[in-house]
């Protein structure tokens, strides 16, 4: 958004005196200035279309990201959204039991066993949803903030000349190095989160096994157990 | 006549670099957008696709169980509150909730809501599940 840091280093955006012609004056001279900031930090001529590269890879991402959010998030949405339901169906059938112990056999242990199992799927499931939400806050670092961090840095790009050789015969710009380093991030990143469920996963297994043997325990509905079966068997 | 238009060819190519460069780049860029869009999508949907339907299922489940232990009794107060807890159930089997793209999915999720309200006041319960769930043993319904 290069309009916006030009127009920030403006004056009062909203002056009605001020035409649009000498806004964009403004832009284009913003982005010349980027341009030419970036030109000199490749110190050579021929990394001219380097500068082109950067440019465009900045646009192609922003582009596709745009493009991409919405289907992300359908598909993110149905994983989240199975992997949580036979989780909310046993608290669900374990709350409903627990306020039945509460009414029918009042003081009885089984009301103190209900309550602790309850606590324990409470836990699981905040830990499912804390894990969620850590990779939520973690997203890939995109190349293009990246590269702007640099530049604000004033962090010079040397480092990619090294291989800019190899850049100008196949047009492989130096975004795609960027672009590599943060694919091996975010595999590392699932891999600890599936790491985590897996293990998650082993006590639910023995958490809905507690479950079905309270509820056996309780002289519930055939019909309620079940349905509990039924999710294990899931 | 020759030389001239080779010279032309040699300043078009220079003047056009600047938009092959640019357009090889965005194809790239766009690719790799397109991969961490859907990662980010991915992430955020994750975690909105889990609160509702872990919310759903909450309902589901508990409607389900009471319906399992009122089914047999016969008084004229469970036969209304099995009313109430099977009209849930139904309404939660009929509802897409883990479909994105359901048009109605705020709407029903606001009427499945208003009525699990319903139920636990019929079954004089309160809704909020929290409570006991922070680890006090004595709690007050």
């Amino acid at each position: 958004m290069s309009w916006v840091k030009s127009v920030a280093f403006s004056e009062d955006v909203f002056d009605e005196d001020v035409d649009d012609i000498s806004l964009l004056n403004k832009e284009w001279k913003c982005n010349m200035e980027k341009r030419s900031k970036r030109v000199k930090a490749t110190q050579s001529r021929n990394d001219c279309h380097v500068v082109f590269c950067q440019d465009g890879f900045r646009d192609g991402t922003d582009a596709g990201k745009a493009a991409a959010l919405e289907v992300g998030f359908n598909m993110g949405y149905r994983e989240g959204a199975t992997k949580m339901r036979t989780f909310g169906q046993l608290k669900g059938i374990m709350s409903a039991v627990r306020c039945w112990c509460h009414s029918q056999l009042p003081g009885s242990p089984a009301l103190a066993s209900v309550t602790d199992l309850l606590q324990k799927l409470q836990k699981h499931e905040e830990g499912l949803v804390e894990a969620m939400r850590k990779t939520q806050e973690k997203p890939p670092p995109s190349v293009t903030e990246m590269m702007d961090d640099m530049e604000d840095l004033n962090v010079e790009q040397r480092d990619y000349n090294g291989d800019s050789s190899s850049c100008t015969k196949d047009g492989d710009c130096l975004g795609n190095a960027g672009g590599i380093a943060c694919c091996g991030m975010v595999e590392d990143s699932s891999r600890i989160v599936s790491l985590k469920s897996s293990s998650l996963a082993d006590s639910f297994e023995q958490l809905l096994k507690c479950c079905l043997d309270l509820v056996t325990e309780l002289g519930l509905p055939e019909e309620l157990k079940c349905h509990i079966q039924q999710i294990i068997d899931k | 006549m020759a030389n001239f238009s080779n010279n032309d060819d040699l300043f078009d190519s220079i003047i056009m670099a600047d938009n092959r460069f640019h357009n090889e780049a965005y194809q790239e860029g766009f690719e790799e957008g397109i991969r961490q869009g859907t990662i980010e999508g991915k992430n955020h949907g994750r975690l909105h696709g889990a609160k509702l339907s872990a919310e759903v299922s909450f309902y589901y489940g508990f409607a389900f169980a009471w319906k399992c232990l009122l089914q047999d009794s016969s008084d004229i107060k469970a036969r209304k509150r099995l009313k109430a807890v099977k009209s849930l159930v139904e309404m939660i089997q009929n509802y897409p909730f883990e479909d994105p793209q359901y048009e109605k999915l705020q709407e029903d999720m606001t009427a499945v809501r208003a009525k699990f309200r319903q139920v636990c006041s019929l079954l004089n319960v309160s809704t909020d599940f929290r409570e006991y769930l922070k680890g006090s043993t004595e709690m007050s319904f």
